[in-house]
């Protein structure tokens, strides 16, 4: 029974926290806040946490989302969350057909490949009217019915997202458990030695950043029902496919609440030094910010779930990045 | 040719060595250890501040700032190797871009904080009027940092190729064990290599600082320049970052002349995706 | 822990005003947001744009005896709500559109402020004015001219400046009064950066020219955080237009006037819309480069004495600089929202917001070139109108049209 308690009053909490925060809009917005950012990070996780592939463009599968939403309602009057299973399925293509020649690459390549692909598009969606080019597209500013999804409060958003949150974890654990978690894990370490073992690598890794791909933009759409707008740098700005690694890497890159635990420190941390610090225009709240960053990652290099866990379960790889310091005896902690 | 064309051509090779200068640094510290340094366009900007102070404050030229920027930056770069870098590197590759994320954010807004979010400019007429050949027409502080950006890549490639420096920071990057074996200190040629890339980076900021604006956030928009140039060039060839400027410098002008300003980017990006898809080490680079 | 007891004595000093004030009711502070880019690539023109604001709370709340006919700048605070004292309160919107509206929604919910002011980028506004109408919140732009912004059937949602469509105007017809006067106005190029204001500008500009019969010989979009303009510089070089309008950003002008001087070429009437031109970073860095730069401006210092002088010399003294545009504009933004408020005699919103709809300004009580302030049914300012100015010796002064000038105009473009 004991070994259930704690993830009981974990769950039962993260149920009931808009009902414990009605009195402060602001404290029940930071909540879905906290889930769309993890929901973001989590779908990451599977390329670049648990198959290794550290993609810093994710943004494109963002905007695809997002500006499906959008563009759904622009164009068509269809309300935005219609454009979600567009947006997934316009980014699962766009990743299969990128992901083919830029999974071949490994390492910073891929980082950078995925950089540079990321920076097309954005500037690409830039010079593209039928989605508003530069000036972007708003969703309904007003709901016309309740399906447009745009509240006042942010009790629906805090619920549709931990729903979302939910079914995203629930995958990525059945993943975990299953032949291609252990394929992925396997070509973490090694491709070589998963190659040589027989793995087809090249397929699962296609065939998690389809997935992560897909499930990214889920998050773009309900970021742009929430916020009711798109425009480049908001939809494919470096910055999201950033914000993504970060708190993935933060939390615990490769572990299943590694993302959400990020989140939870990240969004709170940004919207709570802004509101403290933003007013007076000295740039402070971005020196927390970045300052934290840097002594988590200087202190706690693979992330803050790795505190909780032994040193034999993160013991067996220093990366390939860290090739150098394998003079030392390498140490997580 | 028309002068017009002529005149594009010769800007880009210009700028182009400009590129190369800023990225020379970014190219070197990724071939010796393999790391990312995603707060590189941050340390050009520092450069450029304190090219700015040097000339506003101390009322010290460019023969001035441009050692005390490459002395301030190296220490910059040591410091940061010995607090950060050297710990994010025991981790996976994810934590060196977090931490040097963080860092890029920390130094953007310590600037912020402290200069201001205002826009500055050195005086225009800083190094005299510009060189006059025909139509063609060059401005000093081009010149001056296009020609310094082809000695300073020289000099690196010639410290890592021909001294014993070079090779001993060479064998680092290749084995670390076995150099260790063989009396090298890893982390003391790893601070070497730290103190050499972020001191060319900080030559490279003083003398952008004589033509180009000074603000908080201008790092970011040299860092994806830098970005693309390293990766252009093979990521860790000194040569190859100044052959893959000279280039991008030449196609941006070429494309934005002919084609149309906004499509620059688009073309240097679509190269830049095939030139990886197609040949992963970059012109010059070693898998 | 000094900060702790400065906060106690601001405590205690608060406590025994209150006791004093007492008998005639209790003295409120009404609190107006403001959410603009304090951090980010837009910072500079924000934090700007918060000196010119604060300096207008300053006004309304201590007042200054040379300002008899701006409203309010009496310093008896808003004597509609028993003298209250008006507080702004600030949020950064980093330049996202996510964090100007989460910023929004705070200053609604835990601040209660009573009306918002914002947010400088259009798409920022869209998002947060968007929060603002659900809750029933007044929110007044000062500068975001999208067109879009009043196409939302919003009944919160009210706009100080004036749009695209009066800027072309005022060139198109500036512009012809040259042609007439001698100039050569045959070929005209464009060259704008490269989001949504620049891009709406131009197509604008390009529309209105069009149905005038001015030609639009050239247009030449750039994306604003380039690292190098000569390319662009080149092509005109080449196509030689008689006339340029740029439409930039600060970093972009500073490097456009840098490199015109560079690759020496001129056309003879060189028109800047505002922004990064307008930025006192770029008058101060570039001034030089662009002597007798024609500029559109909602600003212009007038003659000593007047409204505009007065600001001018008070923000000169708060931050060095001389008032630009956009702030100019902002702080004439906060003095409407006031005026409003006082009118309205409480701080209940639909009270408020009957009070803007019912905001009558003449010219002469405004800070800013306005010919006044009155808005129509969708919330858009109708007297909102823009004056040419001109740099002459490293300072902008008003040119055009004739009955605002405060100078000669000067052409051909002399640069540098």
């Amino acid at each position: 029974m004991r070994r259930y308690l704690i993830p009981g009053a974990l769950g039962a909490l993260a149920l009931a926290y808009p009902l414990l925060t009605m009195a402060s809009p602001v404290y029940q917005r930071l909540g879905a806040l906290v889930l769309l950012g993890a929901i973001g990070a989590s779908a990451w996780n599977l390329i670049g946490g648990y198959a290794g592939q550290v993609s810093v463009g994710h943004a494109v599968f963002f905007g695809a989302g997002a500006y499906a939403a959008i563009g759904l309602y622009t164009h068509f009057g269809l309300p935005p969350i219609a454009g979600a299973p567009l947006g997934a399925a316009v980014a699962v293509l766009i990743a299969a057909v990128i992901g083919v020649p830029t999974l071949r690459l490994s390492g910073h390549y891929f980082s950078m490949a995925t950089i540079a692909v990321a920076e097309l598009v954005r500037v690409l969606v830039t010079n593209w009217e039928w989605v508003g080019a530069a000036q972007g597209i708003s969703g309904p500013a007003v709901p016309r019915t309740v399906l447009d999804l745009s509240f006042t409060s942010a009790m629906p958003y805090y619920y549709i997202f931990l729903a979302v949150l939910s079914a995203i974890l629930y995958l990525t654990w059945r993943i975990e458990k299953s032949r291609m978690g252990f394929y992925l894990r396997a070509i973490k370490d090694s491709e070589r030695a998963a190659r040589s073992l027989g793995v087809a690598a090249g397929r699962y890794k296609l065939y998690a950043y389809m997935l992560s791909a897909g499930l990214t933009a889920v998050a773009g759409s309900l970021y742009a029902i929430m916020f009711g707008f798109v425009d480049p740098e908001s939809g494919c700005g470096i910055l999201i496919s950033v914000k993504m690694l970060i708190m993935a890497a933060l939390g615990g890159a490769g572990l299943l609440f590694g993302p959400l635990v990020g989140a939870l420190i990240l969004v709170p941390l940004e919207e709570i030094s802004n509101s403290l610090l933003g007013g007076r225009g000295a740039g402070l709240t971005f020196v927390v910010y970045g300052a934290i960053i840097v002594i988590i990652a200087r202190f706690l290099p693979s992330g803050i779930l790795a505190l909780f866990l032994s040193r034999r379960q993160l013991q067996p790889k220093p990366s390939a990045a860290a090739k150098p310091a394998a003079a030392e005896p390498s140490h997580a902690a | 040719m028309s002068s017009i064309l002529l005149q594009v051509i010769v800007s880009g090779l210009l700028i182009g060595a400009v590129y190369a200068l800023f990225s020379s640094g970014l190219t070197l510290i990724w071939g010796m250890m393999n790391v990312i340094n995603f707060a590189h366009g941050d340390f050009v900007m520092l450069a450029m501040y304190t090219a700015f102070m040097v000339w506003t404050v101390f009322g010290g030229g460019p023969a001035a700032a441009v050692p005390i920027a490459a002395l301030i930056l190296a220490t910059v770069g040591v410091l940061s190797y010995f607090l950060l870098v050297r710990h994010v590197m025991k981790g996976p590759m994810l934590a060196q871009i977090l931490g040097t994320f963080g860092l890029a954010l920390l130094l953007r807004y310590s600037a912020f904080w402290y200069f201001g979010a205002n826009f500055k400019t050195l005086p225009d007429n800083i190094l005299g009027p510009p060189f006059v050949f025909g139509d063609i027409r060059i401005d000093a502080p081009r010149l001056l940092a296009g020609t310094v950006g082809l000695l300073v890549t020289l000099a690196l490639h010639l410290i890592l190729t021909r001294t014993a420096l070079g090779s001993r920071m060479l064998a680092v990057s290749e084995d670390a064990t076995a150099a260790q074996l063989m009396g090298i200190r890893p982390e003391r040629m790893q601070a070497v290599a730290w103190a050499l890339a972020a001191g060319s980076t900080g030559i490279a900021g003083a003398l952008i600082a004589t033509f180009f604006y000074t603000s908080p956030t201008v790092g970011e928009t040299l860092a994806i320049v830098a970005f693309v140039t390293v990766a252009f060039g093979g990521f860790g060839s000194v040569p190859g970052a100044l052959v893959a400027g000279l280039l991008i410098g030449v196609i941006e002008g070429l494309s934005a002349y002919l084609i149309g300003p906004v499509y620059k980017d688009v073309i240097v990006y679509t190269l830049f995706v095939l030139v990886l898809w197609t040949r992963p080490q970059g012109l010059m680079g070693k898998m | 822990m000094v900060r702790g007891a400065g906060r106690f004595g601001a405590f205690a000093a608060a406590l025994v005003v209150m006791g004093f004030a007492g008998g005639a009711g209790a003295q409120q502070t009404v609190k107006i947001g403001a959410i603009y880019p304090l951090s980010g690539n837009a910072a500079s023109a924000g934090n700007f744009s918060k000196a010119a604001m604060e300096l207008a709370v300053d006004l309304i709340n201590n007042g200054n005896p040379n300002l008899k006919d701006l409203p309010l700048a009496d310093g008896k605070g808003l004597p509609g709500l028993k003298g209250a004292k008006v507080e702004i309160v600030f949020a950064d919107n980093q330049g996202t559109p996510a964090a100007g509206q989460n910023q929004a929604l705070r200053l609604i919910t835990e601040e209660k402020v009573v009306a918002l002011i914002g947010a400088y980028q259009s798409g920022i506004t869209v998002t947060a004015s968007a929060m603002a109408e659900r809750h029933g919140i007044p929110f007044l732009t000062p500068e975001s001219v999208a067109s879009n912004l009043t196409e939302r059937g919003f009944k919160w949602f009210f706009r100080a400046t004036p749009v695209a469509g009066d800027f072309a105007r005022a060139y198109s017809a500036f512009l012809k009064e040259q042609g007439k006067a001698g100039q050569k106005i045959g070929s005209i190029a464009i060259v704008n950066e490269n989001t949504e204001y620049g891009n709406s500008v131009a197509s604008v500009i390009k529309e209105v020219f069009a149905k005038d019969g001015l030609n639009v010989s050239q247009v030449i979009p750039y994306s604003a955080n380039t690292t190098d303009v000569q390319p662009q510089v080149l092509q005109l070089k080449e196509k030689n237009p008689d006339v340029l309008i740029f439409i930039s950003y600060t970093s972009d002008a500073i490097l456009y006037a840098k490199t015109m001087k560079d690759l020496n070429w001129k056309p003879s009437i060189m028109i800047a819309d505002n922004a990064g031109f307008n930025d006192p970073s770029f008058v101060s860095t570039s001034g030089a480069l662009v002597e007798g730069l024609v500029n559109r401006s909602s600003f212009a210092v007038g003659k000593p004495g007047s409204i505009s002088a007065v600001i001018n010399e008070l923000y000169k003294k708060k931050t060095g600089n001389d008032l630009d545009d956009p702030s100019a504009r902002a702080m004439q933004g906060l003095l409407i929202v006031a005026e409003a408020i006082n009118r309205a005699g409480s701080t209940e919103a639909a009270k408020i917001q009957a009070a803007l709809k019912a905001t009558d300004l003449k010219a002469t009580q405004v800070v800013t070139g306005y010919n006044g302030v009155k808005f129509d049914e969708k919330g858009q300012n109708v007297l909102a109108s823009s004056l040419i100015t001109q740099m002459q010796g490293g300072k902008y002064v008003p040119v055009w049209p004739k009955d605002k000038a405060a100078g000669e105009l000067k052409l051909p473009y002399k640069g540098w």
